[in-house]
């Protein structure tokens, strides 16, 4: 009664061995894995209203007539904002590389373009940078010669915070993320003509060391944009609790534009749902990440009740601000938190976008929570100038990755040896 | 040869079937008898293997668990639990001002929220998923088939259990026969092994369970009975010490007392303050108008006049004396405020009053040690010499306001 029904070579641990060698897979794929018009359409439209969207908020910035303070506070939220989403999806592409993940491969090419927009971030950080290091204290007291010598807690800080080394630090922090992600999106794309395992490793390699810089130079970043707004206060976890939203945002970037080029009719069958589930799964998880994170920085400045670090929050809670700290607990952990908690809802397409959208409209509730105080106006500030400039960093950040999708010939890593793996991957 | 013979005593006693055990050689094979059994709507049915098989799942037509809606129901419970016990405890039972937060914190009980909330998730996740799977399962009938030992090393089975509704012998067997096993075998209810309680298991716990009720007797017997009785002394050296105690009886002295007054005339060593004019602040009963030999008249008593101003005397009189310290500026506001309705207030004396400014040093240091009218004493918190030193800096201040 024996049977030696050894009709497959291979033992694999899977339960049956899917696909053949990379090249048969990713021929069978065939057109889905190329850019396509609509990238190409989406890069120029995208363009031409992040042009008018942060030309009109600088037109309104100018008719405040208050030295444009008023659009440096509203550019600067939405800045940081886009921002977050070019870092954290470097930060992606490098944990990925760095773990020797699988599940991903077919993600990876989308999250290097979008790590591919920080030149242009860089350059979309000048009108907060060049002021600064010219002396104004639009946004940053510390900038102003005049005052850092008449305060004397400026004038202790002023070896780290002054004009001249914030700009010296703010050029390393973009060269290192520009060479980085240029370095994984290069090395990925000559992967794509040699194959094999050994740029796969070259990766890896160079990930660790990456993974640390990147620590620190994103620290730092968020420190020097957005701490220094109020130099009195500090808070040594302020550069993980930006991180968290660095990834929230590109998780839900990732999960959007995968969808959007599914409807495109692209990446229909290497990207799966499961693929959509395990960024479902990032969101939901860092949506607790963010809690926990935020929480521990109120909770240790409230347990000590320091005056010297309590006045930050004392800020963010009196009269119509408390109304958006309530908001943001409620929003920004809440509500994602059960809403997210069902596979259902990871696996569903439109449920997905819905909380991808949600998750980025509520990282912008945190950066608005961050930057605004500082401004010190009566109520809260928010009109056509913050929406112009959000609106117009969202076509940036679009415009840049579609321009940066266009140069591509494959969405995937069509050589990674890993590729199979990331095809057939599924869920539980 | 007689039928007597040919008598197989085992019929009678064989054991009722318990149901069909196929064993394969390679996992592909199980998966595809698997759908075959999946598709057959086959209910009671297994399969044992070495190690997971991704996709087996789906395979078997297994559904998934309702495991996540307890752990959800258990991690609502942990925060529940949570939330109530700080509240009960903290707020309620035994309010208590902790740092000056609220009476009920919800900010400082968040990290035991958080912590229930994971705990009761973890345990019952642990938990349900054992009481799910039937664990722990003392023994099955499949143990006492030695082929089976192979299905935790090289061979793959299913088994289909003669309980299930469709269960019928000869069409069960030819299905299972065209999944082409390498063995296909009848596996029967176990009627070896006994299913009783081991004797020394339930001996242990009566045992064990008697003893570990004493300690709890014992500490509810302590915690709920009313004696007049004087406490065991279980440790005597402790509890019977030779030595006196303060209320005791001691038969050595006339009036039995243990505790002894001071000898008359006693002084603590560094005790003795002799010195009247350093200690008192007056000489032959009248205040003095000079300062101490202890008190060297320097730059570096004055800047200790001045930190030790700063740090006792400047809340009430102000910095430079004038009697507009900060918690004066206070009792004004809650005057002004009318917060302080009902409060009484006598402001701070002004310092650099003439009157003041005549004054002795003596009268000065007095003041300051023994207080004076609403002022109260600063004898035990601040030290002679920096008493000294306050007067010498007050001086100061004085000095400079009458030269304006």
């Amino acid at each position: 009664m024996t049977s030696k029904d050894k009709d497959r070579t291979r033992h694999s641990s899977g339960a049956s061995p899917k696909g053949g060698g990379s090249e048969s897979d990713v021929h069978v794929l065939g057109d889905e894995i190329r850019p396509g018009p609509a990238v190409a359409s989406l890069a120029t439209k995208a363009g031409a209203v992040a042009v008018l969207g942060l030309g009109g908020s600088a037109v309104l910035g100018m008719l405040e007539n208050d030295g444009f303070r008023r659009f440096s506070y509203a550019y600067l939220t939405a800045y940081m904002w886009g921002l977050a989403i070019g870092l954290g999806a470097l930060f992606w592409v490098t944990l990925q590389h760095l773990v020797n993940a699988k599940w991903s491969i077919a993600l990876r090419r989308v999250g290097e373009i979008l790590a591919g927009t920080a030149p242009v971030l860089g350059v979309l950080a000048l009108p907060i940078v060049i002021p600064a290091f010219l002396g104004h204290d639009i946004l940053y007291p510390w900038a102003n010669h005049d005052r850092v010598h008449a305060d004397h807690l400026l004038h202790h800080k002023a070896p780290y915070l002054n004009p001249t080394f914030f700009l010296i630090r703010f050029v390393v922090y973009f060269a290192f993320f520009t060479l980085l992600g240029r370095f994984f999106l290069k090395q990925s794309l000559a992967q794509d003509k040699s194959g094999g395992s050994e740029i796969a490793k070259r990766m890896q390699r160079v990930s660790g060391p990456a993974m640390i810089l990147f620590a620190l130079a994103l620290t730092f970043c968020a420190i020097d944009l957005l701490m220094s707004l109020e130099p009195a206060w500090f808070s040594t976890i302020f550069g993980v609790y930006y991180f968290a939203s660095c990834f929230l945002a590109a998780n839900s970037c990732l999960a959007l534009a995968a969808m959007w080029l599914h409807k495109q009719g692209r990446l229909t069958r290497s990207v799966t749902v499961e693929h959509l589930h395990d960024l479902g799964k990032m969101m939901f998880a860092f949506t607790v990440f963010w809690a926990y994170i935020g929480f521990s920085q109120f909770m240790l400045i409230w347990y000590a009740n320091v005056p010297e670090e309590t006045f930050w929050y004392k800020e963010r809670f009196a009269g119509d601000w408390a109304t958006i700290s309530t908001l943001l607990l409620v929003l920004h952990f809440v509500v994602p938190f059960f809403g997210m908690l069902s596979r259902h809802v990871k696996r569903h397409k439109r449920a997905l976008a819905f909380w991808a959208f949600w998750t980025l409209g509520v990282v912008y509730l945190d950066m608005y929570w961050l930057v605004m105080p500082a401004f010190g106006a009566e109520g809260l500030p928010f009109g056509l100038i913050e929406l112009s400039s959000l609106v117009g960093i969202a076509c940036a950040v679009t415009a840049a990755t579609a321009f940066g999708a266009r140069k591509v010939n494959n969405l995937i890593p069509v050589k990674d040896p890993r590729l199979p793996a990331s095809l057939a991957f599924e869920n539980i | 040869m007689s039928d007597e013979h040919k008598k197989e005593p085992a019929a009678a006693e064989k054991a009722p079937l318990h149901g069909l055990l196929a064993e394969y050689e390679t996992p592909w094979q199980l998966v595809e008898a698997a759908k075959k059994v999946r598709d057959a709507k086959y209910e009671r049915w297994d399969t044992f293997t070495p190690f997971p098989i991704h996709g087996i799942e789906k395979a078997m037509g297994i559904r998934m668990t309702g495991l996540p809606w307890f752990v959800l129901a258990a991690g609502l419970t942990g925060l529940t639990t949570a939330i109530l016990l700080q509240w009960w405890t903290n707020s309620v039972d035994y309010a208590w001002n902790i740092s000056g937060k609220p009476i009920w914190s919800i900010a400082a009980n968040v990290p035991i929220m958080f912590e229930l909330t994971v705990l009761f998730s973890g345990i019952t996740t642990l938990v349900g998923m054992l009481m799910l799977n039937g664990l722990p399962l003392p023994s099955h009938p499949l143990d006492l088939k030695e082929r089976f030992a192979r299905a935790s090393n090289d061979r793959f089975f299913l088994l289909i259990q003669a309980s299930d509704p469709k269960f019928d012998e000869a069409r069960t067997r030819a299905l299972l026969d065209e999944t082409r096993p390498v063995v296909l075998d009848e596996v029967l209810e176990d009627r070896v092994t006994s299913d009783r309680m081991p004797r020394g298991i339930i001996y242990a716990t009566i045992v064990l369970a008697t003893a570990g009720a004493i300690p709890l007797a014992l500490a509810a017997k302590a915690r709920f009975t009313k004696s007049r009785d004087t406490r065991v002394h279980i440790i005597q050296d402790m509890d019977a010490q030779p030595k006196y105690k303060a209320q005791r009886q001691n038969p050595v002295f006339a009036d039995l007392r243990a505790h002894r007054p001071d000898v008359t005339g006693t002084v603590a060593v560094g005790e003795l303050r002799d010195d009247d004019h350093f200690y008192t602040g007056k000489t032959d009963g009248a205040y003095a108008r000079t300062f101490p030999s202890q008190i060297a008249l320097t730059d570096a008593t004055m800047e200790r006049g001045r930190e030790r101003f700063g740090v006792y005397c400047a809340p009430c009189h102000g910095l430079a004396g004038d009697g507009d310290g900060m918690v004066a500026k206070r009792a004004e506001y809650l005057a002004i405020s009318g917060e302080g309705k009902g409060m009484g207030w006598i402001p701070p004396t002004n310092l650099n009053q003439d009157y003041l400014r005549e004054q002795p040093v003596g009268q000065l240091f007095e003041s300051i040690t023994n207080g004076v009218r609403n002022m109260p004493p600063y004898g035990a918190q601040i030290s002679t010499e920096d008493r000294w030193a306050i007067v010498m800096y007050l001086r100061a201040l004085q000095h400079k306001s009458a030269a304006k």
